[in-house]
């Protein structure tokens, strides 16, 4: 049985430890109202480029461009996978999840070349522990997020795609749902394929400078540094909701447990009181 | 353009991934198209280019307003124009030391001439540190 001391002294520790995990709780929420408001602020900007390129991009044969350029399944020799996960823990399953689905995606694509790109440090030591091959890895941004970070990422893939460094570029990210809830999503950057052609012609009495091959370039490029933005930012908003929700029942937990403790202290506190009355009485009995 | 009194205002949107930065109507812009600057009017021809480096300059009436802009889209369509940009800077906001320590970082690393990638890189912050300067020194 401990004594009276030690459960206080655990009361006192948890007590602490609700404080901390209270205050996580709210920072998160704070950090993952900001991180909701970039998203909303990123709406307009991605819209706008979507239907100039949409448009510009119907203008042009589709295996003309080698972004663009559909392939086939076997044809693929060498995958780039990005693994965003969270630079800290103390987030529920948050990197666990993306964890296993890259490890899923990795086992599906067995027997080709493949080459990880870590954003985030919890992916990275974890696949480096494994022994995988990491070609980049961008860590600890996550508090000071800025548009320049996902720039350098789309860099870095659609310069080695152009080389014929990788056949298909895949992303695998945390995509917020809501406060509680989170998806994976894993999504092909390159060649870049989830737009259809379309009929609109809206462009269709434009005049263009550079001429139209180097701006469909361009404005691919922009395309999909908007893409990784977005998903930085979706996973950020992720981890801060699901960090959220851990702490929260941390908290919960810790309240829990010094109901528990107390209990335990006033029963202890009790007994010895009675055990000390029995004593002073039987005493006073014996003389 | 006409003598008109009152000659016809243009609609300027400029976006950036964090938000709308500017909404308005005005009567003039000059826009550093990559191919050089150009001046858009109401009326102007359908256009779409890419934009470099430089100083947006927009006249409203009597006000001139002068920005930095680094890099983006400008589609002009006869009573609007929209420029799409991921930085638009206001000259004020400027750091001229910092702008100049960055400009001789750039010419450094592009005598280096390391990989492609960082070359590019560092041409681009050369760019950027000279369009800011053009401006600040104003």
């Amino acid at each position: 049985m401990p004594s009276l001391k030690e459960i206080k002294q655990r009361i006192n520790s948890v007590t602490s430890t609700r404080q901390v995990t209270s205050a996580m709780k709210m920072v998160s929420a704070a950090k993952l109202q900001k991180t909701q408001q970039w998203i909303l602020n990123a709406r307009p900007y991605s819209d706008e480029l979507d239907k100039i390129l949409l448009s510009l991009a119907s203008r042009t044969l589709r295996d003309e461009h080698p972004l663009l350029k559909k392939i086939d399944e076997e044809d693929v020799k060498s995958v780039a996978i990005i693994v965003v996960t969270a630079d800290k823990g103390l987030c529920g399953a948050f990197n666990m999840n993306i964890i296993r689905k890259a490890e899923e995606v990795i086992r599906k694509n067995k027997g080709k070349k493949i080459e990880l790109i870590c954003v985030g440090k919890k992916g990275k030591k974890y696949f480096e522990k494994k022994g995988h091959t990491i070609r980049e890895e961008y860590i600890n941004f996550f508090n000071k997020l800025e548009f320049e970070h996902s720039r350098d990422i789309m860099n870095i893939v659609t310069t080695s795609f152009l080389k014929g460094k990788y056949d298909k570029t895949i992303i695998i990210f945390n995509e917020f749902k809501s406060a509680i809830q989170q998806n994976i999503v894993e999504k092909q950057l390159l060649p870049l394929s989830e737009f259809e052609e379309s009929d609109e012609k809206f462009l269709a009495s434009y005049l263009f400078e550079p001429e139209e091959s180097k701006l469909l370039d361009e404005l691919i490029k922009k395309h999909l540094d908007v893409q990784i933005w977005r998903v930085l930012l979706e996973s950020s908003s992720a981890e801060q909701g699901a960090r959220m929700i851990a702490m929260d029942a941390a908290t919960d937990s810790a309240g829990e447990m010094i109901a528990d403790l107390t209990l335990e202290y006033n029963h202890k506190r009790q007994d010895n009181i009675t055990k000390e009355i029995i004593e002073v009485s039987s005493a006073a009995e014996a003389l | 353009m006409s003598n008109n009194k009152s000659p016809k205002k243009l609609l300027l949107k400029i976006t950036t991934p964090k938000g709308i930065f500017l909404e308005k109507k005005v009567d003039e812009v000059v826009i550093p198209g990559s191919a050089g600057y150009f001046g858009v009017m109401y009326g102007h021809t359908a256009f779409l280019t890419s934009i470099t480096s430089g100083s947006l300059e927009i006249y409203s009436g009597e006000k001139k307003d002068t920005y930095i802009i680094h890099n983006g889209f400008s589609e002009v369509n006869f009573d609007e124009v929209r420029i799409l940009t991921e930085t638009i800077e206001k000259p004020e906001d400027i750091d001229k030391k910092r702008a100049i320590q960055a400009k001789e970082r750039a010419k450094k690393r592009l005598k280096e001439k390391k990989s492609e990638i960082n070359f590019r890189r560092a041409e681009f912050a050369l760019k950027r540190a000279i369009a800011r300067l053009e401006v600040a020194h104003e």
